[in-house]
């Protein structure tokens, strides 16, 4: 958690240094640039080398619609494995989510950051493959008991949910952008396999007891203009005190 | 921006909390064997309290003591589908001059239920139809000291239920 905590304390740092450079300039005419930025999730692609359990790439993609909305997805796939005490399982399947994102950032001049909240319907495909478990049993009178092998594939798993994303991105180079979200799930449908349960859902991450889930992204996005449009913005002058 | 700071920071607060990774003694996992104690010479049966029994896997060193109770649990082994137990009548005191062992074999058809991803998988039991439950009389040759012992329940669940009554 400490390292999320540090890079999202130096994307504000971005966010905040840029912000302090322009404030001269707010009287000049305003060039909204629209386009599509397509990028990698950071955690996933350093995940899939760093944890020999994983291996997952996710692809995000906004296209900006109206001056506040971009429409979004995030495309991939993952297979990951738990090895918990008593569970050993392997995930593996491919997700989609598209919804939308709201920027409530308010811009200077030639500034192009966001500060988003945004929905997405999420959906994945997937297969369940118990590798092993370990039986519970409080009572060790006959010895502890051991791993059971059994290597049992559970097939054609789906699962739908919504989540709502806080989301920040900051032009750190020209058209690059980096940018962090968190995310808030909740499953709507899901196909639970015949004695087991989906504990991991690609896209989802991690179930808990009930309906909710968190995830978490980090994106290098590339923007590729599209057409700009330019609005003179109207100059705001004070009252001189009486 | 504070606000959003301070949403963001109770999102790390909620991925924090896994509490269902430790499973809950309170959950049912794999259950023990429950009997009941009951008089032989009422007309009615009627609970009767167990003194010193001692209850013993044969292969095992270390057994169960009981005493002043009516009801009790005893483990079955999850790796075979047989368990074997020697009831020991004053088995759990300090003489054993008076003991007197009955061998009970219990025979049964094992099934692994998923539970939760902290408690993982338990085992059930199924006690056979026609030997789930067979008592012979121990080495010593002294009779049994069991009356009678029935299967009341033979889907080995949980437990609240008592799956076998004994007669003494």
């Amino acid at each position: 958690m400490l390292k999320y905590f540090f890079s999202t304390s130096l994307l504000f740092a971005i966010l905040f240094a840029n912000a302090q450079e322009k404030k001269q300039d707010s009287l000049l005419p305003k060039t909204e640039r629209y386009g599509l930025r397509v990028g990698i999730d950071a955690v996933k692609l350093a995940n899939s080398f760093l944890d020999k359990n994983y291996k997952g790439i996710e692809l995000v993609g906004d296209y900006r619609l109206t001056k506040k909305y971009y429409l979004a997805a995030e495309l991939g796939n993952e297979n990951n494995t738990v090895r918990d005490n008593h569970l050993d399982f392997t995930t593996k399947g491919t997700f989609l989510k598209a919804g939308f994102d709201y920027n409530l950032y308010e811009n200077w001049a030639g500034m192009r950051n966001l500060v988003t909240i945004g929905l997405r319907y999420g959906a994945s495909t997937f297969s369940q493959n118990l590798n092993s478990f370990t039986t519970y049993n409080s009572n060790q009178y006959f010895g502890a008991s051991e791993p059971t092998l059994i290597n049992q594939k559970f097939d054609g798993l789906s699962a739908q949910w919504l989540e709502v994303v806080l989301g920040v991105k900051a032009e750190v180079l020209n058209n690059i952008f980096v940018g962090f979200s968190f995310r808030m799930n909740r499953l709507l449908t899901n196909s639970k396999p015949d004695n087991f349960d989906n504990l991991f859902i690609p896209g989802f991450n991690r179930t808990y007891e009930g309906n909710f889930g968190a995830g978490f992204n980090y994106t290098i996005s590339y923007f590729i203009p599209f057409y700009k449009t330019t609005s003179v913005a109207k100059p705001k002058f004070k009252k001189p005190k009486a | 921006m504070k606000k959003k700071l301070f949403l963001i920071c109770s999102f790390l607060l909620l991925l924090s909390c896994e509490k269902d990774d430790i499973c809950d003694p309170n959950t049912p996992t794999t259950p023990r064997l429950t009997i009941e104690f009951y008089n032989n010479l009422t007309a009615v049966p009627t609970l009767k309290n167990v003194v010193d029994l001692g209850i013993i896997a044969p292969e095992q060193t270390k057994g169960f003591g009981f005493t002043g109770v009516s009801k009790i649990s005893v483990p079955l082994k999850i790796n075979a589908d047989v368990t074997i137990l020697n009831f020991i009548q004053n088995g759990s005191n300090l003489i054993t001059t008076d003991d007197n062992i009955d061998i009970v074999t219990l025979n049964y058809a094992r099934k692994s239920i998923y539970v939760s991803r902290a408690c993982g998988y338990k085992t059930n039991f199924s006690l056979n139809s026609t030997n789930g439950l067979v008592r012979i009389d121990g080495a010593a040759n002294d009779g049994f000291w069991i009356q009678g012992i029935q299967v009341v329940k033979s889907e080995i669940e949980n437990e609240k239920d008592v799956h076998v009554k004994i007669f003494f």
